[in-house]
């Protein structure tokens, strides 16, 4: 369970089905926007799991730290991703 | 890493393509995979995350020289082959 | 060029052919289709988007509540988000030196209900690559420039909430009246490509 505020880094990971954790914010560090509440957790839907659901939040990648140095320095991404796909970072 | 579909951050696709007050379909045939897909899903045949997960396995090759609705159409023959929805949704 | 017109023709008779099968089947009729999509573009409109946009303008009230909670604001001023899918709308404000952007990266989600279908753009390879790494070249191929010190943030909508941007009032229309304020509104503006 995440709050405002918390900084989170995305799992390492890379799976052969759907998921909504894009290859470009993958193993990059963030900071909690907003907690989403549980939403319809789309790994499972799609493998037939109908109402499958999991805690989502909206986090705030400084574009910096996704993309290297050559990146907007006044530049960040807001994901919305699911609790699965975070872990608690320092 | 991951499908094809995952794009994000990737370089070389050129400049974007802007269409001042294109039509909602170019062609016909979008606009009836279009509809044939919201009826699909309300007809609870399918989910969202089911039909993106067709997307996101055609073909790399394919995906990426497809268009939009080209892709839809793929997953909609898919879905109804897989699915059998033919059979399945059948009165 | 040939290749387009080739794979069009050559899906036109693909869905020929899938609307024969599931007519036959008695599932629906090409009409209904029809129907159905008349029924859409009739009420997926950015009237609506700009709808919530003028009211924010003018009702400071409203304007919070509509970045608070974007569905019951919607719910409002009598929008129906999401006749067959639940939705969660979030409003996300351009303020000076903020500026906002919204993409899907991995197909192509976006708020119909208030902008309407989005444009091809939106859809294609080039934006969904491009607008995380580089809005500002995104942009700049819309006319539209940002000072370097404004801060930008790009919505990637990975999940289901559909985000829509709320433009800044332009200057000079202080006494403009509501609907004057809605004609103003684009839906590029609403997507962050254009200032309004």
């Amino acid at each position: 369970m995440f709050s405002v505020g918390d900084r989170v880094r995305t799992r390492l990971r890379n799976p052969a089905g759907h998921t909504r954790l894009p290859r470009y914010l993958v193993g990059r560090s963030g900071r909690i926007d907003t907690v989403l509440g549980t939403l319809p957790f789309s790994d499972r839907r799609a493998a037939g799991v109908r109402s499958a659901k999991e805690t989502a939040y909206t986090v705030r990648f400084a574009a910096e730290d996704v993309f290297g140095g050559d990146a907007d320095p006044r530049g960040s991404i807001c994901a919305d991703l699911f609790e699965s796909y975070l872990e608690a970072s320092e | 890493m991951s499908r094809i579909h995952d794009i994000g951050g990737m370089h070389g696709f050129g400049p974007l393509a802007i269409e001042p007050g294109e039509p909602p379909f170019h062609h016909e045939w979008e606009a009836r995979v279009f509809a044939i897909n919201r009826f699909l899903l309300r007809a609870g045949a399918y989910n969202l995350d089911e039909f993106r997960d067709a997307l996101e396995r055609m073909p790399p090759e394919e995906y990426l020289g497809a268009s939009y609705y080209e892709r839809w159409l793929h997953a909609l023959e898919s879905l109804v082959e897989e699915r059998k929805l033919l059979d399945v949704l059948r009165r | 060029m040939s290749h387009v017109h080739e794979s069009s023709a050559g899906a036109s008779n693909r869905v020929k052919a899938l609307v024969a099968a599931f007519e036959a089947a008695n599932v629906f009729t090409e009409r209904e289709l029809d129907a159905a999509v008349e029924a859409f573009l009739a009420s997926a409109q950015p009237a609506n988007g700009a709808l919530l946009v003028a009211r924010a303008w003018v009702d400071g009230a409203f304007r919070a509540r509509l970045l608070a909670d974007g569905n019951a604001a919607a719910a409002e001023l009598g929008i129906d988000l999401a006749r067959w899918a639940p939705v969660k709308l979030r409003v996300v404000a351009n303020e000076p030196g903020r500026h906002n952007l919204i993409v899907c990266t991995l197909c192509s989600c976006y708020p119909l209900a208030l902008l309407g279908p989005s444009p091809s753009w939106y859809k294609s390879n080039a934006y969904r690559s491009r607008a995380v790494r580089d809005p500002r070249s995104v942009l700049a191929e819309f006319g539209t420039t940002l000072s370097d010190d404004t801060e930008i943030t790009v919505w990637d909508s990975t999940a289901e909430v559909r985000y829509m941007v709320l433009p800044q009032r332009p200057a000079g229309t202080e006494n403009a009246s509501e609907e004057e304020l809605r004609a103003l509104v684009t839906r590029n503006g609403m997507i962050g490509t254009a200032l309004v």
